[in-house]
């Protein structure tokens, strides 16, 4: 017995020694690189306030630099926690954040606030109001379509037309974000095609006491339900039986769900993919179905990709960032397809 | 370690399914069954009868319109979720599929309702774990992967599941279905042996009639014509199987205990032999549309004699050597 579980607990431990020690180095060298590279040193010097240390490394590192790399942590491990969920729940390998209909309740607030805009206020106005109300707006639309999902999931007893209804929501929303667009003057398009672009950047130190507990509390609500997340995999008849409240346990698991993608949506625009591959990296890394391994686990290799993502997104002599959006898709892809081919069960989720 | 024995009662139940707005959609009404400890009961009817509705509503996942549902005195209605999950297990017949999971992984599901938030396993639900995985023999398959084992022992795995889940009562839909006849037999087995040594109470649906009157201590039969519960013997002797079938080309071999299909015979044939040979070659000639007659006059003789086939009609005799020869040669 003894000896079955250092079998299978070795490797699990081994991994997480190593995506430590990677998010350890990543996190150094994101804050170390970008337009300006940081020497090492004065990166940690920063922190002390009494330390001679040059007052633009320390702008850079402490009033840039860091809230980035925070944001990327949060952002990658909030959209991979909410991703495993709707990934075990809906028992769908591609599930990811999104398919509650979170992020396109979020477009639809910011484009209502941007492009609706438009038609009464010069650009400069809404620009003028700066990041927060645009993230207000776009929590505003992610919480009202979360409380819809909330409802719907405790009228609605199968779980295939939660997820069907999601889908027909997220059309009906582009629709209606699309109509908007088409009536808007080209500027005011301009900056809401910036917001799906995503971006890391634009969050500051105040909105990330803000973000943060929220982030904190979502995941505090997934590592609540990893038993149930567990059962979920077996199926709700099987859940059920073996003591699982269905209907309570999936209302907490989306309204941690909604709070993660919600969140994120709102600071750091729609960003896509994370939170449907990371999931499916650790799945075939840690050779686990287990939540109480997989939901931390994410949490680890959500950060990494996204701090890769960042350090990626602003290589060094670079003067401008590209649109996170995009790197996090061009750099994913490829290790999936990769490892899709490599190992053929992976696309098995449950 | 053993839990007294619960009995499940059904009285005047009727299940179904809620429709929006209206009254619900009876699917059986006037439901009286009863199981004891120690008692495997089969549920068996033609597809679509409701089965599985039955069985649904008696785990408790779906309402009763009607009736009581008494599991040991107390009416199922009332007891909790997780109550529940420490008195009744469940079996489906549904494939469960998940990447990166063990047997053991999947059996210790059975601790669930035991462990704490984080679903730890004590070493007590290791050992009931593994206790319940020798118990459906799949020593030596703990720490393969579910997706890498074949139907029948990710079944018995599924049934270990419940054994390691530790209720007085087991209901199982289908458990044997999609299984070849010798993983039918061990499941029906392997059942009988917790109902009579560890005093649970077994229900199960099955299609598998043939097994279950060899195996099961009763029979819920539901058909159109009403409902039976008894020994599966006292079910053969009221005539309720071949109640089961609304089609007339299926009857119930008293004699044999057995479902046959009914056919046109070809021609009568008197068949002389001994043993096991004589046995086969009446089934074959049955098989193929022959009317085994004793005392009519046939139209032709086979006789069975040391492995050889000797085929009498009235102008020739042929021997063969073996009963697909003769099936050939009589086409």
């Amino acid at each position: 017995m003894k000896q079955t579980n250092e079998h299978t607990h070795r490797p699990v431990r081994l991994a997480f020694i190593i995506l430590s020690l990677a998010f350890l180095l990543l996190l150094i060298a994101d804050l170390l690189l970008g337009s300006v590279i940081v020497p090492l040193k004065q990166i940690f010097l920063a922190f002390f306030p009494s330390a001679e240390t040059q007052d633009t490394f320390r702008t850079i590192v402490l009033d840039f630099r860091l809230p980035k790399a925070i944001t990327a942590i949060l952002t990658g491990a909030a959209l991979s926690v909410s991703g495993l969920q709707m990934q075990t729940v809906f028992r769908n390998p591609l599930a990811g954040p999104f398919v509650l209909g979170i992020s396109a309740g979020a477009s639809l607030g910011v484009a209502l606030f941007v492009l609706g805009f438009s038609s009464v206020v010069t650009f400069g106005v809404v620009t003028a109001t700066g990041a927060w109300p645009l993230a207000m707006v776009a929590w505003l639309g992610a919480f009202l379509v979360m409380l819809l999902v909330l409802y719907v999931s405790t009228r609605v007893n199968d779980i295939m037309t939660i997820l069907i209804l999601g889908i027909l929501f997220t059309s009906a929303v582009t629709a209606v974000v699309s109509i908007l667009q088409y009536f808007s003057n080209e500027s005011m398009l301009k900056a809401f095609i910036i917001w799906t672009m995503g971006s890391l950047g634009s969050v500051t130190n105040e909105q990330l006491s803000v973000m943060a507990p929220a982030i904190f509390l979502g995941i505090a609500l997934a590592f609540l339900k990893i038993k149930d997340l567990n059962a979920f995999l077996l199926g709700e008849n099987y859940a059920r039986s073996l003591g699982v409240r269905i209907v309570r346990s999936r209302i907490f698991i989306f309204l941690s769900t909604s709070l993660l993608a919600g969140t994120i949506t709102a600071f750091c625009g729609p960003i896509g993919f994370i939170g449907i591959a990371v999931p499916h990296i650790c799945r075939v890394v840690f050779k686990t179905s287990n939540h109480l391994v997989l939901v931390p686990a994410v949490i680890l290799t959500g950060g990494i990709v996204m701090l890769f993502s960042d350090i990626v997104s602003q290589l060094p002599g670079m003067q401008t960032t590209l649109p996170i959006n995009s790197v996090t898709a061009i750099i994913g892809i490829p290790v999936i397809m990769w490892m899709i081919i490599k190992n053929k069960k992976f696309a098995s989720v449950s | 370690m053993m839990k007294s024995g619960f009995n499940i009662e059904l009285k005047n139940v009727s299940v179904g399914y809620e429709q929006t707005g209206g009254t619900p959609l009876e699917i059986l009404k006037g439901i009286n069954y009863d199981a004891a400890p120690g008692e495997m009961v089969a549920l068996i009817g033609s597809n679509g009868i409701g089965k599985s509705t039955l069985l649904r509503t008696m785990v408790g996942f779906q309402k009763y319109f009607a009736g009581e549902v008494k599991v040991n005195g107390s009416e199922l209605s009332e007891i909790g979720v997780k109550e529940l999950a420490r008195i009744m297990s469940f079996v489906s017949t549904e494939n469960i599929r998940v990447a990166n999971m063990t047997v053991f992984d999947l059996v210790a599901f059975g601790r669930f309702p035991y462990t704490n938030w984080m679903g730890k396993l004590t070493e007590t639900d290791r050992h009931k774990v593994d206790e319940a995985i020798d118990k459906v023999g799949l020593q030596g398959f703990k720490n393969r992967q579910i997706m890498q084992v074949s139907d029948g022992e990710r079944q018995r795995a599924m049934i270990a599941r419940a054994v390691a889940q530790d209720t007085p009562v087991i209901i199982l839909d289908e458990p044997t279905a999609f299984l070849d006849v010798s993983n039918k037999y061990e499941i029906f087995h392997l059942l009988q042996v917790l109902a009579k040594e560890r005093g649970k109470t077994i229900v199960l649906s099955t299609h598998d009639l043939n097994i279950a009157l060899r195996e099961v201590d009763k029979l819920w039969i539901v058909t159109d014509e009403g409902i039976f519960q008894g020994a599966p013997e006292d079910a053969v002797l009221g005539g309720w199987l071949n109640k089961l079938f609304k089609n007339e080309n299926i009857g119930f071999d008293l004699q044999e205990g057995e479902y046959f299909f009914k056919k046109e015979f070809k021609a009568k044939v008197k068949v002389e032999g001994e043993g096991l040979p004589l046995i086969w070659t009446l089934r074959a000639l049955n098989r193929v549309g022959y009317q085994i007659v004793v005392k009519a006059e046939p139209d032709f003789h086979v006789l069975v004699n040391d492995n050889l086939w000797t085929l009498k009609s009235r102008n020739e005799t042929n021997t063969f050597q073996s009963i697909y020869q003769l099936l050939a040669s009589l086409e």
